[in-house]
């Protein structure tokens, strides 16, 4: 069997579709919502913040005709509040959505979701297809968890806690302004939050290539599920899903 | 030195020295106006000067470079020399103080006895704490034991410049002698913090005006600073910023831009991380400040400077277990790390399905038992 890889043959479909495959609603529209809302944010977020970082265009003239840098800053904040609108509105929709919003939620505390993800990991690596999953399998729920939860929180944290220095003593400072303090000063705050806005694309890049390759290997209409909300599936699946 | 324990108030030592009145108010309003604070209250602070005892001050030095000392009797004012070593009892300072030796500590010890409670303690450096404290020592007793012995009975603690506040260079990685900031070693006590390396010499003489007049420390900010000295950026009161937001940036010492005076961001100013008063009050009596030279702010006044290097850089190195290098470099890597693994798992992909046996109707749902075994 070594040789064979679970790849789905649309051929297969031919003449008799509904012997291999369901369909289900499993994305509600605030799922895809936030998304994709996230998702757009997130590069914009990353390509601003970087241009922050280094400011490459120099405009030349009297500074009053100009507002390059500034205008970048106004895009990094306005895209910033999306963001956390988004991010917050998902939360929130964790916990009145359908089961599927709450799937992938990272068991961390017990064996069976460790031995899950170990075991995804291992399906991975040895390019068989990953195991199919009505919401989201446990791996991509870890991934999730850590990358744009965890450290969308950091980003979020330490993003306001930047943006309340603008006005000390403020309404953002009195919420977030501990934050600087703690991790040792404004500069620092900067490198971090910098340093951390490089998880997203690393995370872009592994998120795009699973789903495509999840997508063909189970052929289960998985990037389409992300717009229209329905999942194909074949009855074997259903039994992994929990 | 003036004669210790001295129950004059400031403006009668200042008379004694032959300053006069109207020199007299003029150092009240500027100071009240470097405070922020509303010109009516410039009549509390002149009555504070005229009739309140000078507050007995022991001032310390520990690991330090004396560069607060140099700033404080620089302070900018024609005859601010004189208002501030009058301003408090200066009982006891070991740098300049004529006594020496023992007589010294003596002073020290009996100023303790006499006033308990009753004494200001400014503190200049820091205490290393390593091997028992045996890096700074003063006639023979470790300076981490003369600064809790001393602190013990104050009033209250002004932690002069970066050393006492939060460390310094000293404090820098990776800090072999154990330096650490006053704040880190004595709690129960009020501490107010004036960083800067050193803090600007007015900061230090409103500070002291202020506890002066009203008796208590003035409004600190989360890490105990003065927030009238150290509420705001750099960056946001420098006369550079419209350059910042105009995305013009000075890209090497000696290129049209610098000439042109634009923004140093790029060439690694902190100022938009610093809290301070340069901007605004700047230093000497309101010549310049750093930027005002051409110059980026090398943040003096904040936690880790030293660690936050190099200085002509506006991204330093960030330390994360086992690595240190700046953000980009650290992204940079993680992002081509991860761009390999996803490119070689797609090549391994491609092969493997190139030469995989055709998968039959038949083997298809049942081959999903037998492979995940
Ligand atoms: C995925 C999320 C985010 C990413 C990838 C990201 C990325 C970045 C990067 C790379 C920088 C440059 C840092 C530097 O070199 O100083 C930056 C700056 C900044 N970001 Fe974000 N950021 C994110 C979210 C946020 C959020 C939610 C806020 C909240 C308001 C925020 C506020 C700021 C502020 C205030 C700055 C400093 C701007 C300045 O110094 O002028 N960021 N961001
Ligand atoms: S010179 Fe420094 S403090 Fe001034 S605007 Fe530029 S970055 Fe900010
Ligand atoms: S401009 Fe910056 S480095 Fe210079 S004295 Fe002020 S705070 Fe310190």
């Amino acid at each position: 069997m070594a040789n064979v890889v679970r790849l789905f043959d649309p051929k297969q479909l031919e003449g008799h579709p509904e012997k291999f495959f369901r369909q289900a609603y499993i994305w509600e529209l605030p799922v895809r919502l936030t998304h994709w809302v996230t998702g757009i944010s997130i590069i914009v977020l990353f390509l601003t913040g970087l241009y922050i970082g280094h400011p490459i265009l120099a405009p030349a003239g009297e500074p009053a005709n100009h507002f390059v840098m500034g205008r970048v800053r106004e895009v990094h904040f306005a895209a910033a509040l999306i963001f956390i609108v988004s991010f917050l509105f998902r939360i929130y929709w964790f916990w009145v959505g359908n089961n599927y919003a709450r799937s992938g939620f990272p068991y961390i505390w017990r064996a069976a979701w460790w031995r899950e993800v170990v075991g995804e990991v291992i399906e991975y690596l040895k390019l068989r297809r990953g195991r199919a999953y009505l919401g989201h399998n446990a791996l991509g729920g870890a991934s999730y968890t850590f990358f744009i939860v965890l450290l969308g929180w950091f980003e979020i944290f330490t993003g306001l806690a930047l943006y309340s220095e603008v006005n000390p003593g403020g309404p953002l400072d009195r919420l977030f302004g501990w934050v600087i303090p703690l991790i040792g000063g404004s500069y620092k705050t900067h490198m971090y939050h910098h340093l951390v806005a490089w998880a997203f694309p690393v995370f872009v890049l592994m998120h795009v290539y699973v789903v495509l390759y999840d997508a063909v290997t189970l052929g289960n209409g998985l990037v389409g599920s992300m717009i229209s909300g329905h999942k194909f599936y074949q009855r074997e699946d259903v039994q992994d899903d929990k | 030195m003036n004669k210790p324990f001295s129950p004059a108030s400031t403006y009668d030592v200042l008379r004694q020295h032959g300053i006069d009145r109207r020199d007299f108010l003029q150092f009240c309003i500027t100071t009240a106006a470097a405070m922020g604070l509303d010109a009516a209250m410039v009549p509390q602070v002149v009555s504070a000067m005229e009739t309140k005892p000078r507050i007995p001050v022991i001032w310390l030095h520990g690991l330090e470079c004396t560069c607060c000392s140099e700033s404080f009797i620089r302070s900018s004012h024609p005859i601010a020399q004189d208002i501030v070593l009058n301003m408090i009892s200066l009982d006891y300072d070991d740098t300049l103080q004529a006594a020496a030796g023992f007589q010294v500590e003596e002073i020290r010890q009996k100023l303790i006895k006499e006033h308990p409670g009753g004494y200001l303690l400014a503190v200049e450096g820091n205490a290393p704490t390593a091997d028992g404290g045996v890096y700074c020592t003063v006639g023979g007793n470790t300076f981490l034991n003369v600064l809790m012995e001393t602190a013990e009975h104050a009033k209250a603690i002004i932690a002069w410049g970066s050393c006492a506040s939060n460390g310094c260079v000293q404090a820098a990685r990776p800090n072999p002698t154990g330096a650490k900031p006053i704040h880190e070693l004595i709690s129960g006590k009020p501490i107010i913090n004036v960083p800067g390396c050193p803090p600007i010499a007015e900061v230090m003489t409103g500070v002291l005006t202020y506890i002066l007049t009203f008796d208590e420390l003035p409004e600190l900010d989360r890490i105990g600073r003065p927030k009238m000295f150290y509420g705001q950026r750099i960056h946001d009161k420098c006369y550079r910023r419209a350059f910042f937001d105009a995305g013009q940036f000075v890209e090497a010492w000696d290129d049209e831009g610098a000439r042109k005076g634009w923004c140093l961001y790029k060439m690694g100013c902190r100022g938009p991380t610093t809290y301070n008063s340069c901007s605004n009050m700047k230093w000497n009596g309101g010549v310049s400040f750093p930027i005002g030279s051409g110059h980026g702010c090398i943040g003096c006044s904040e936690a880790n400077f030293w660690d936050n290097g190099p200085f002509y850089q506006r991204l330093s190195s960030v330390v994360v277990p086992g690595i240190e290098a700046t953000p980009d470099k650290i992204g940079a890597v993680l992002g081509v790390a991860t761009a390999i693994g996803v490119g070689a798992h797609l090549t391994a992909t491609v092969a493997h399905r190139l030469s995989r046996k055709p998968i039959t109707d038949k083997d298809q749902p049942t081959a999903d038992k037998t492979e995940q075994e």
